[in-house]
């Protein structure tokens, strides 16, 4: 908003030379495809920029060779041609705006495309690393600066720097001698938007700290305000943010006091400059050196020295966190997946049997298995028990080749995971996670997420095999019920019923199931308990057990401490043999019997 | 829309007397604004001069003469300059802030139910959005009153000289107005637009980043990767709308005064041609239009901000205009000596106009004695722990402690004289020790200590990093939520009250602890009226007598053991909350 605001998105720390370099280099590579389009908005911004600058020449020709001659026919013509290049220069400046926002934003898609698609290929290891809010912001804020630039930062640098040195250009080729002394009033300016840039920066970053610190205490003083009052410290607590109000208005005046000393320094200059082409261009006119109308016109090409300084001085912050941001993105599209298809993978096998051969893992130095070897036969429910961090989880994990084993091999109808197609893999093993996760949409969309090319059909089928068509029937509007964000209008039980239709409709031979912790109504539970016993019939399962009924109704039960597979058998032979298992059972035995009771 | 225009109204009334008290500033403000606008729109003058008078005769003492003048003015214009920004935002920060302090220290002191009504959200904006709303008019008005100033100075110098030629100078230059109104309107709703489908973006993303689980166990990638392509090509379209409004407005900005400077040197050029105008004054007019540029396209813009802030004000108005319900009666009296006895007499209350919570309560419970209340939710026990230190007024009876009643007392000394531990621990995100002696911040460590022992609190405090020094809350340590219990009770402790109220104080610490604090808990009712709220039998069974509360009466009382004996309902409501208890905690069998 040209000259009274300020870029109010402070920098903490400017790129270094070396990390510009590389992203400017690397950005080079990305806009090859676009190579062309740019191209020609640069030509139509050199163009337009020609326009602009054509003005004060235009007016100089009409003094020196219409006023000062007395040729009305001169002056008709500067006067025509004026406005010719004034329509020119519109139209032009209407097809840079299109132009660049064409190519700009067309890049800017393709660029969220390819960074989502980049993120949804890594591992579940990098997930695990990174916050989500982080990586959320690498697709949502740091792309958005970028989108800012291209709206409106990138046409107002070009242009503005392409003003600067073309005013430069045609005052010398007007009048070098001129020119050298007009030029006089520029370092000042530069100088002191070099550090009105810096000092307001610095200030910038410290009325955000203020104002965070106010609102904190703003934030705790109301929602705290019952304790306050129950102890009578109203006043106190009022003093309180009365420091922290001052602080940031302290913090704000300071800024204020930054700007009240830049401003006056640019409008002086540009005072000084209007003297100085006057007096000196005076004297130039009297020694036949220059003409009238070319003084006139330096008068007013000096507005095309001092607004670009300014301007490029403020775009300086956009720059940076558009570089910044880039960087960011760069690297992410440079982390390699860690799980990848291998050349020359292949499909896996239908049905087979599930083998973990002396699997260890690792989360970076942090051990999590040893050398855990177990054997699954098609359709054998195996319940994985443990305690928390024992490194059940991770184990099915490995299964559903989340991750690779460090050491060892998983292998499923005698072909290691490492060696099959991903599409394959995630077809014939599903995993149903602990929460029914759902996605933003209806009812269908998430359940079509086990099988895209289902048909309304297969999925009433898949309802019905897992005996909930009455239930589906009750959403408000059946299959197109809205979910919204994360399932939120459904409850938590109608969630899990959602994701385990999707399971079905998926239809996979090996089901890795994450058992719920949270509790449901008694009702929805059995229907939950019923659709799953449905589900798993006749297929092998793997269920992370957290509660040890779920263990004692499984085939098998293996139980994972410290890392280790630590016993193995069914429920009634681990309880026979009084170990770990069987003390397990006993402490949550009287728990959950406690519980009843009281 | 009449309740609208009277809180406009109330608004304008807030903004008038928050800026009242800086008429000083204001004043300079508004000469230094004269100031700089003189300065400004001299300088064409004198440069036209300096052609005229000096350039053209070819008198070289004339000229610098001229020169000179113009570096002078050019200091005033700068310092003028300077002052102007300094004193404008000044007065915009002042406002700001003052209000702000204002609206909080009101707040601090707005009732117990105006808060349960509130939303803090709503409230937080009120506090930053709305009063950054004020500062923006506060802003725009001095800069307004220089732009008019501006504006009227060169309409009047240039029409002096030509009333035509300014008319065909200046005449176009009102669309730039025009232009900037229509652009904003037409923006506005392609803008929203695009923040909605941004939005709809990063929800894709988010719930896939959050839900990578699901992706990746379904193989689901592909399918996430084409909804965001969608949004993004959504994202696109929408951006290429607003690019295609900006590209027919933003290359007006620079067309329009081009017109005006076309007008200047074609009808300007004939009448110097025909001897009635000087060459120097197209140089001067020419500035004259490049510096309307700014103020042409700030017109209205005060107009369109007025309207918001003054709505802003009002709903700032509205909160500063509500009047504590609960304050000193004008004959309040200190509080009388005592044991801490509490008589409820015939109390009925209800909240903000709902159904009665407590109907003609009698409850009389002696100094020093401990009582603890029982009932099925909704039964009015909180209510009760509620009246005592008055944080709202019965409807009907009347609370007494120490046989006075209480809406007579000093509200900081009955504050005082009560303590609470409320069911929901708030801490502030301070030190441990700030938190223990939130009553009294100059309470030695000994006392804190004290406080934090009879909790149960010190062995787990000497064990957090920095002991009692250890900031905890949002960007601190954090806390389980029985230690935050522990903390809350050892702040109330600190507080040495008359009268203790433990409102559900214990209930997420875990059993095995609350035995440790039950027996500290013991010293700490020694010689203090203590109010219990509890379902954990072993705590109830603390206190002296158990009052059995149903639908906001009493229906039973004695000792634990009398009522279990002698009481189904007293037996039914322990058993809920058994089980209640026993169905949050998890069944995860290891630990």
């Amino acid at each position: 908003m040209g000259r009274g605001a300020w870029d109010p998105h402070p920098i903490e720390e400017k790129m270094s030379r070396h990390d510009a370099t590389r992203v400017l280099r690397r950005l080079a590579e990305v806009l090859r495809p676009y190579r062309a389009r740019i191209a020609v908005a640069l030509l139509l911004l050199v163009s337009q920029t020609a326009c602009l600058l054509a003005g004060p020449t235009l007016v100089r020709h009409g003094i020196d060779a219409g006023l000062e001659t007395g040729d009305a026919g001169a002056l008709n013509l500067s006067a025509v041609l004026y406005l010719g290049v004034a329509f020119v220069g519109l139209a032009l400046g209407r097809a840079v705006i299109v132009m660049v926002a064409r190519v700009g934003e067309t890049f800017l898609r393709d660029l969220r495309s390819s960074v989502f698609r980049h993120l949804l290929s890594l591992g579940m290891d990098f997930f695990e690393r990174e916050k989500t809010g982080k990586l959320v912001s690498r697709m949502t804020s740091d792309i958005d600066a970028l989108q800012e630039l291209v709206q409106m930062g990138l046409v107002m640098f070009v242009q503005n720097g392409l003003i600067f040195v073309g005013a430069v250009t045609v005052i010398f080729f007007l009048s070098w001698q001129l020119a050298l002394f007009t030029l006089l009033v520029v370092p000042p300016v530069v100088i002191a938007s070099r550090w009105f840039r810096n000092a307001s920066n610095k200030a910038y970053l410290n009325v955000r700290d203020r104002i965070g610190a106010n609102l904190s205490t703003l934030q705790e003083g109301l929602a705290g305000v019952r304790v306050v009052q129950a102890f009578g410290r109203e006043r106190a607590f009022t003093r309180r943010f009365y420091e922290t109000n001052e602080a940031q208005y302290d913090a704000n005046i300071e800024t204020v006091r930054i700007s009240a000393r830049y401003f006056p320094v640019v409008e002086f200059a540009s005072v000084a400059g209007t003297a100085l082409i006057v007096g000196v261009g005076g004297w130039f006119v009297s020694a036949d050196i220059v003409t009238v109308g070319t003084v006139a016109a330096f008068v007013l090409y000096l507005n095309n020295l001092f607004e670009p300084i300014q301007q490029l001085s403020m775009l300086y912050n956009t720059l940076q966190q558009s570089g910044a941001a880039l960087q960011k993105l760069f690297d992410l599209l440079d982390t390699r997946p860690s799980i990848a298809e291998r050349p020359g993978a292949v499909d896996l096998p239908d049905r087979g049997t599930l083998e973990l051969d002396h699997v260890s893992f690792a989360y970076g130095d942090h051990d999590v298995l040893h050398d855990v070897s177990l054997t699954i036969a098609p359709g054998e429910r195996v319940a994985l028990v443990g305690p928390t961090g024992a490194g059940k989880s991770t184990l099915a994990k490995l299964i559903a080749r989340f991750y690779d084993p460090r050491e060892g091999e998983v292998r499923y109808g005698d072909v290691s995971l490492r060696d099959t197609t991903l599409r394959s893999l995630r077809h014939r093993i599903v995993v149903v996670p602990q929460e029914g996760f759902l996605f933003a949409g209806s009812v269908r969309e998430n359940v079509l997420v086990g099988r895209a090319d289902a048909t309304d059909e297969d999925i009433d089928a898949a309802v019905a095999a897992l005996g909930l068509t009455e239930r589906f029937a009750a959403f408000p509007d059946g299959l197109d019920t809205e979910v919204r964000e994360r399932g939120s209008r459904l409850s938590a039980g109608e969630r899990q019923l959602v994701s385990l239709v999707r399971a079905a409709l998926a239809d996979p031979t090996l089901l890795v199931l994450d058992e719920a912790t949270s509790s449901l109504d008694p009702g929805t539970e059995r229907m939950v308990e019923r659709a799953l016993t449905r589900l798993t019939a006749g297929r092998t399962v793997v269920v992370v057990a957290h509660r040890l009924s779920t263990a004692a109704r499984a085939d098998r039960v293996a139980v994972v401490d410290g890392g280790r597979l630590v016993e193995l058998g069914t429920h009634a032979e681990l309880i026979a043999r009084e170990g770990a298992y069987a003390s397990l059972y006993a402490a949550w035995d009287s728990r959950s019997a406690m519980g009843k009771v009281s | 829309m009449d309740d609208e225009r009277e809180a406009r109204r109330a608004g304008w009334r807030l903004m008038r007397g928050a800026l009242r008290s800086q008429t000083r500033w204001v004043v300079l403000g508004v000469f230094a604004g004269a100031l700089w606008t003189g300065a400004k729109v001299t300088i064409p003058l004198l440069a036209a001069g300096a052609i005229d008078n000096g350039v053209l005769p070819g008198d070289g003492g004339v000229i610098w003469r001229y020169a000179l003048a113009m570096l002078a003015v050019g200091v005033v214009q700068g310092l003028a300059s300077g002052l102007r920004r300094y004193v404008a935002f000044r007065i915009a920060y002042r406002t700001e802030t003052d209000l702000r302090h204002r609206l909080f220290a009101h707040l601090q002191r707005l009732h117990f139910a105006f808060h349960d009504e509130a939303q803090t959200g709503q409230l937080m904006a009120r506090a930053n959005t709305d009063i950054q709303q004020i500062n923006q008019v506060v802003i725009l008005i001095p800069l307004t009153i220089a732009s008019t100033l501006t504006l009227g100075a060169v309409v009047v110098i240039m029409a002096l000289h030509n009333v035509l030629l300014t008319l065909l100078a200046l005449g176009c230059l009102p669309l730039l107005n025009i232009a900037a109104t229509r652009f904003a309107h037409r923006i506005q709703p392609v803008a929203l637009g695009l923040q909605q489908e941004l939005g709809d973006l990063s929800g894709v993303v988010e719930e896939s980043i959050s839900g990578i689980r699901a992706v990746k166990g379904f193989g689901a990638e592909r399918l996430q990767s084409k909804r965001l392509d969608h949004e993004a090509d959504a994202v696109r379209e929408r951006a290429l709308e607003a690019a295609q409004l900006r590209s027919r407005f933003l290359p007006l900005v620079d067309f329009l005064p081009i017109l005006a400077l076309v007008a200047i040197l074609w009808y300007g050029g004939h009448l110097v041609l025909d001897g009635q105008l000087e060459l120097g004054y197209i140089v001067a007019f020419n500035s004259y239009v490049l510096m309307l540029i700014w103020p042409l396209r700030m017109a209205g813009m005060l107009v369109a901000q007025a309207s918001r802030s003054s709505a802003a004000a009002g709903r700032l108005h509205e909160i500063l205009a509500t009047d504590p319900a609960i304050a000193d009666h004008h004959d309040a009296k200190p509080l009388r000596d005592g044991a801490g006895e509490i008589h409820f007499e015939g109390v009925s209350f209800g909240y903000a106009g709902d159904r009665s919570v407590l109907d003609r309560l009698d409850l009389q419970i002696r100094g020093g004695e401990a009582v603890a209340l029982v009932g099925p939710t909704g039964s009015g026990k909180t209510t009760i722990a509620r009246l005592v230190p008055r944080f709202y007024d019965v409807s009907e009876g009347r609370v007494l402690l120490d046989g006075v009643d209480v809406r007579r007392v000093k509200l900081r000394e009955l504050r005082r004289a009560v303590g609470i531990v409320f069911d929901d621990t708030f801490l502030f995100s301070d030190t441990v020790r700030e938190n223990i002696a939130f009553a009294d911040p100059q309470a030695p460590m000994d006392a804190v200590r004290r406080a934090a022992r009879l909790a149960g609190a010190d062995e787990f405090i000497e064990d957090m990093p920095d002991g009692y020094e250890t900031v905890i809350g949002e960007h601190g340590y954090s806390l389980s939520g029985g230690q935050r219990q522990r903390l809350a009770i050892a702040r109330a402790i600190l507080a040495d009250p008359r009268v203790l109220i433990l409102d559900d104080a214990t209930s997420s610490v875990d059993p095995t602890k609350e035995h440790e604090i039950r027996a500290a808990l013991r010293e700490v009712m020694a010689g203090r009226t203590t109010l219990i709220i509890a379902h954990r039998p072993a705590t109830v069974a603390l206190a002296d007598r158990v009052v059995l509360l149903d639908g906001g009466r009493v229906t039973a009382q004695g000792t634990h053991d009398e009522l279990l004996e002698s009481s189904e309902r007293y037996r039914e409501v322990l058993a809920a909350a058994a089980a209640k208890e026993a169905a949050t905690t998890t069944t995860e069998p290891a630990s």
